[in-house]
């Protein structure tokens, strides 16, 4: 953007996000605290300290993998999404005390090194019931260690954000060793089935979310547009789109993001400027198109970022025709003033078409 | 050579390599970073705290970028 870099950028939505993020944590380890003292006496602090943050920081790891493909199923889980780093390193931050505890507790009594008591205390790494658990989680640790400290817009910049995006989707390598490590260290500790039933199911809900956003994706995608005239096509009816909302359409392999602000329609291209997040899964927020991933606006009439800030977007021109959208594939150099596309027909009164 | 002789080996290594990067972080967050990224210019104090660690684990990298300006 703009403007120089801050440690964090805060605004009052994060503000409640990050609040809201605190008092849950800080709920959760209590009461798991509490009643672990309670009902299991013989207990250590150490211990229920190790338990109660090793199910939250999985927890939080659960929540993060769903927000993507829950926010592509439903806009209602929207607010989830805008401040998805902090969520990471909140996530981070537990796990780290996770394992540092149990690496105090386990291997740091004795003479050798900590680090080197992790992965000799015990290699019978060719053994199921007996596998060295704590190392998957220590490289889990290391994944989310290399996350959290690139987390920072600086780290995108210099990085570029092709390397930062692979850096990313090694997320999913991290939550398969934290799956791991759960399963290989829960047949050593416990006799409870609980954890290990959880995490299953877990697991199960997560690929199913991710195969039920991905095929409609796909579906979308797909989509074909046959109705051409004078280079615009047929796209919608005007009250398919949402207030101050979009529906996107992938058009000659390019998503356009078609708007609908005070009844007028507006497209541009459905690429942030920051990340490359999804702008038409965002809303209009105080008359600016704002990207779902951490929030850069742009004014529907010219795709430009309100000053102080220089994001430019393309633009694309639309017609409506009764109640007939038609949208522009070629797009207008980024930032193009274009008057919007006033909605003709309101939504109540346009018939189904004879298509 | 033993497993637990490896290990420390490598241990040491990190600990150098991080270490390396701890010295480098010095100048580098309050002079290097406006030169490589212009947004930090007038980047606040947090700003350059907070990205430490990146520092010291990316710091060949940022080296050769600073050394190219
Ligand atoms: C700490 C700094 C973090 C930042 C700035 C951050 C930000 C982001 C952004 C911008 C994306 C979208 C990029 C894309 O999908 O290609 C993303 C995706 C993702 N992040 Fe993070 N995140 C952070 C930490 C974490 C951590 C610690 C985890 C996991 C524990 C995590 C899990 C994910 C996953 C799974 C995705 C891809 C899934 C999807 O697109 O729905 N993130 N993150
Ligand atoms: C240096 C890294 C790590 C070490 C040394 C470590 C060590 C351990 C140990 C010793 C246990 C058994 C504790 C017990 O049942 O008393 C455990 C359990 C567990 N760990 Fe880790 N861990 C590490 C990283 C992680 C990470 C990154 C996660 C997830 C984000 C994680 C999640 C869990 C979970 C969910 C359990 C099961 C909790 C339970 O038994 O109630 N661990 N870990
Ligand atoms: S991708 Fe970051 S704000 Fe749009």
């Amino acid at each position: 953007m703009g403007v120089s870099y801050l440690a964090v950028g805060w605004n009052r939505q994060k503000k409640i996000y990050d609040w809201f993020i605190f008092a849950f944590c800080v709920l959760y380890l209590s009461t798991f605290i509490a009643i672990t003292a309670i009902s299991n006496p013989d207990y250590t602090f150490e211990t229920a300290l190790i338990r109660s943050t090793a199910t939250l920081a999985i927890l939080l790891l659960h929540v993060i993998l769903s927000i993507g493909p829950l926010t592509r199923i439903n806009k209602k889980f929207l607010p989830l999404l805008y401040n998805r780093r902090h969520l990471g390193v909140t996530m981070f931050t537990i796990a780290l005390i996770h394992g540092s505890f149990s690496i105090l507790q386990f291997h740091a009594l004795g003479n050798v090194n900590p680090f080197v008591s992790l992965f000799t205390a015990n290699t019978q790494y060719n053994s199921v019931s007996k596998f060295p658990f704590q190392a998957l989680g220590f490289f889990a640790l290391v994944i989310f260690f290399l996350m959290a400290i690139t987390s920072h817009d600086f780290w995108l910049h210099t990085l570029s954000p092709k390397i930062w995006k692979t850096l990313h989707l090694f997320v999913y390598l991290a939550y398969f060793l934290v799956i791991m490590h759960v399963m290989l260290g829960v047949v050593q500790y416990e006799t409870n089935p609980v954890l290990f039933v959880m995490v299953l199911a877990g697991a199960a809900a997560l690929i199913t979310l991710h195969l039920v956003a991905g095929t409609r994706e796909v579906r979308k995608d797909n989509q074909l547009f046959k109705l051409k005239s004078e280079g615009f096509v047929y796209v919608c009816e005007s009250r398919d789109v949402p207030d101050n909302c979009a529906k996107i359409f992938c058009i000659d392999k390019e998503r356009i993001a078609l708007f609908r602000f005070e009844d007028k329609l507006y497209a541009i291209h459905n690429v942030c400027k920051h990340q490359g997040g999804p702008l038409g899964e965002g809303q209009i927020i105080d008359g600016c198109i704002t990207c779902p991933w951490h929030g850069y606006q742009y004014l529907p009439q010219n795709g430009q970022s309100p000053l102080p800030f220089k994001e430019k977007v393309n633009t694309y021109h639309v017609k409506v025709a009764g109640s007939q959208v038609w949208l522009n594939p070629q797009p207008l150099p980024e930032g193009t003033e274009r008057p919007g596309a006033a909605i003709i027909i309101p939504d109540n009164q346009i018939i189904e078409n004879v298509k | 050579m033993n497993i637990a002789m490896i290990i420390t080996i490598i241990l040491i290594l990190i600990v150098t390599y991080l270490l390396c990067g701890l010295l480098f972080a010095i100048p580098f967050v309050i002079k290097g970073v406006n030169r490589i990224d212009e947004t930090a210019h007038g980047g606040s104090i947090g700003f350059r705290i907070i990205i430490i660690p990146g520092v010291m684990v990316f710091w060949p990298l940022l080296l050769k970028k600073w050394m190219k300006k």
